[in-house]
């Protein structure tokens, strides 16, 4: 490479890497700075306080665990992964492997898709309304099938406002998981499934041998970023529940965003931020790594 | 990989350490340089407030700047919409009939989000607004970091209701502008309502159980009592008047300084004996989003609804709408809505004669329309009040009613929220009574 070819490349990285400093460099290393600095002097105390605060509303891991919530934001957020990620793999999955031989599956699949389009907001009131009990839909088919526990508003109650918002939260992300699904469907080789149908497999067969192996790199995002998604939610919680009643409902956002702006503790939000950063840092790291194993091949 | 390839990456990654390096030092750098200009600024207003006083002392009060003549534009930030911005609109639109030089733009912001995103525009020396509502607490602290104007040659302190003003007092400065009030004052009823069935108001809490039982018995009633929802101020307004009632006002204020704990004896039992009967009896509804829960209760879902006197302006006919207290209550929670102006107005001349207006004549204007509001500005005749609200107010000055401050905005920060929360809680489980108050507790300023 020549002087000139050099100089011409500096130039072009140059205002990506300044602007890169300034918008997002700096304000990481600030945060982590200041997640440091207690009462002036750098130490671990504003880290060590986030974990063990014990009020429901801040507390990130709750230590006198009860069959039902609060059991801390932390606890929160791993169970909603628990439950999230496996309902979105399994329903994205099925739901774009049987929309494709179904009439009318375009409309089904622009519902499922509204979820991924709506603004949080939105989506947390629409999620409201599901849960009502005078107008929601889940609350209704409780009802009907005589479960009084499930046919209250399920929001309002510590026992059930979590699995509300999962419940809705699937709903949300259940889009993109189709959406990615499909592609991935689209991409199978029609002559597999013509062989093996001539070599006498039946549906099930061919989706359980073909389509899943098949899909298993889009099931490796899809569960990626599902996770990175789940660790980082907070606008359908905060308009839904709150993250009651009684801390039942916190997130590690909802957490950050408490210390923040309701008791402007601004170290010890930057606590919180980063470890909701390390956090998504780990399957961010496995979905770049994908990212680029893809490339290379 | 070529070699010129490799070298280009090695290039690369020292530039972006660099730039790490870099980024470090300058937040370093900002860090030490902003908490110096902090110190700078502090001593300045410091000195400002030194002046200001040695003035006062001598008996020249510092004149305030009369509104300039040329045109001026003022953004005023507060919390109401809907119909309650335009009852506020007048108050604007009466100043501009005098002031027509000055254009005036009105922004909703509710209190809650002033308190979260201020702090930080504050820092930085910028202000969205030139007039800006705020909660008691939250500008008694921007105050006392220096980041307001002093208004205590403005506020003439004895022209106004008593104890009003303390919630904007810090380090014996005056921060904030006191606006007109509202009440909190009971159980809320359609006069109708009550004809149809054949009720009337309860003497003793024993009346008080009874009336329920009535209401919980007629067609179509769902709960005797609504429950408001949505930030989880409703449920507060409700306790606090449980606590006033049953545990005297003396308690409501107790708890608020922290003198008394919530897991003290006398407050549990205010709980067990009088509130939790009531929810475990669903005499309550579970709690409602507290605007949508209105027409329900008018429409006879509901018999009784626990709100402030705002409620006078949200009904269909305010003349068909009366009130009681809990009948052993000796006080009613009362507060008003606090402005400030911040030192990065851009025209704080004509900010503070507008905070002036907004603080006396203003309040007149404000309680003459729907509002529901009464004035803190003891200068504004009770003629001059709307209608609805002049019975509103009779009824409680014959009943000689304190006018107490509220429990969680005066406490304010995340307690609040918690206090909020942990009702919620109480609410659809009335049996976590004793992890509720140990919540709360634990959370409770110390005096």
């Amino acid at each position: 490479m020549n002087k000139e070819s050099k100089i011409d490349l500096l130039l072009f990285l140059l205002p990506p890497l300044v602007v890169l400093s300034i918008f997002v460099i700096y304000p990481i290393i600030g945060t982590v700075v200041l997640s440091f600095i207690s009462k002036g002097t750098f130490s671990l105390s504003n880290y060590y306080e986030v974990l063990t605060e014990s009020i429901p509303l801040k507390a990130l891991i709750l230590t006198k665990l009860e069959p039902t919530p609060p059991w801390g934001a932390l606890i929160h957020n791993a169970v909603w992964i628990l439950i999230s990620v496996p309902a979105v793999v399994l329903l994205g999955m099925i739901l774009a492997y049987v929309l494709r031989y179904v009439f009318g599956s375009s409309f089904v699949l622009g519902t499922v898709f509204l979820g991924m389009v709506l603004p949080g907001v939105v989506s947390g009131l629409v999620i409201r309304f599901m849960f009502d009990d005078s107008i929601g839909i889940f609350p209704r088919i409780f009802a009907v099938l005589g479960v009084p526990m499930l046919s209250k508003t399920w929001t309002i109650y510590p026992q059930t406002a979590l699995l509300a918002l999962i419940l809705g939260s699937i709903w949300l992300w259940l889009g993109f998981s189709v959406t990615l699904y499909s592609a991935g469907l689209d991409s199978i080789p029609s002559s597999m499934i013509e062989s093996a149908l001539v070599d006498g497999a039946s549906q099930w067969q061919i989706f359980a041998k073909i389509i899943v192996p098949q899909l298993r790199p889009v099931t490796t995002v899809v569960i990626l970023m599902t996770v990175m998604w789940v660790l980082k939610i907070f606008d359908i919680v905060y308009v839904v529940t709150g993250g009651g009643p009684g801390g039942s409902s916190t997130v590690l956002a909802m957490i950050m965003y408490m210390y923040f702006a309701s008791s402007l503790e601004y170290h010890k939000a930057a606590a919180v931020a980063v470890i909701l950063a390390l956090l998504t840092l780990i399957p961010a790291y496995w979905y770049i790594r994908i990212v680029l194993k893809g490339e290379r091949e | 990989m070529s070699q010129t390839q490799n070298k280009l990456v090695i290039f690369a990654v020292v530039l972006a350490l660099l730039a790490l390096v870099l980024s470090l030092y300058s937040v370093i750098t900002l860090q030490s340089l902003a908490s110096r200009i902090t110190d700078l600024s502090n001593s300045v207003a410091g000195l400002k407030s030194d002046i200001q006083a040695l003035s006062q002392q001598i008996g020249k009060a510092v004149p305030t700047q009369p509104a300039p003549q040329q045109k001026v534009k003022l953004v005023v930030i507060g919390p109401w919409s809907g119909d309650e911005a335009k009852y506020f609109q007048a108050v604007i639109e009466a100043y501009q009939r005098t002031h027509p030089n000055v254009e005036i733009e009105y922004r909703t912001m509710r209190a809650e989000d002033v308190a979260a995103t201020m702090p930080i525009q504050f820092a930085a020396g910028v202000a969205p607004g030139d007039v800006i509502f705020g909660w008691g607490w939250f500008i008694a602290k921007m105050g006392k970091e220096g980041h307001l104007v002093d208004l205590t040659s403005i506020i003439k302190q004895d022209e106004y209701v008593s104890g009003i003003l303390d919630a904007v007092k810090a380090d014996g400065k005056v921060w904030g502008a006191p606006f007109t009030m509202w009440l909190k004052p009971g159980f809320w009823y359609r006069k109708s309502f009550f004809q149809k069935y054949g009720l009337s108001e309860p003497k003793s809490y024993d009346e008080f159980v009874q009336l329920l039982e009535k209401i919980k018995s007629i067609q179509g009633v769902k709960n005797p009592i609504a429950s408001g929802d949505g930030m989880g101020w409703p449920l507060s307004d409700i306790v606090e008047h449980f606590i006033i009632a049953y545990g005297g006002p003396q308690m409501q204020l107790n708890l608020i300084s922290g003198k008394t704990r919530f897991t003290d004896p006398s407050v549990r039992r205010v709980f067990e004996n009088y509130l939790v009967p009531l929810l475990q009896k669903k005499y309550f509804s579970e709690p409602i989003e507290w605007t949508t829960v209105i027409p329900k209760w008018w429409a006879g879902e509901y018999g009784l609804y626990f709100m402030g006197t705002w409620i006078t302006g949200m009904v269909e006919d305010p003349n068909d709408l009366d009130f009681f207290p809990l009948p052993e209550s000796k006080g009613v929670v009362g507060g008003a809505d606090y402005a400030f102006v911040p030192k990065y107005s851009k025209n704080v001349d004509a900010a503070v004669d507008f905070l002036k207006f907004l603080a006396t004549e203003g309040q007149g204007v404000h309680a003459s329309v729907p509002s529901g509001k009464i004035p803190t500005w003891t200068k504004v005749p009770v003629s001059q009040l709307w209608k609805p609200m002049q019975s509103v107010y009779t009824k409680i000055t014959q009943r000689g009613m304190a006018i107490l401050p509220d429990l969680d905005d005066s406490i304010g920060g995340d307690w609040q929220k918690l206090f909020w929360d942990q009702l919620k809680l109480l609410w659809v489980n009335p049996g976590a009574l004793d992890s509720v108050l140990k919540t709360l507790e634990s959370a409770q300023p110390k005096p």
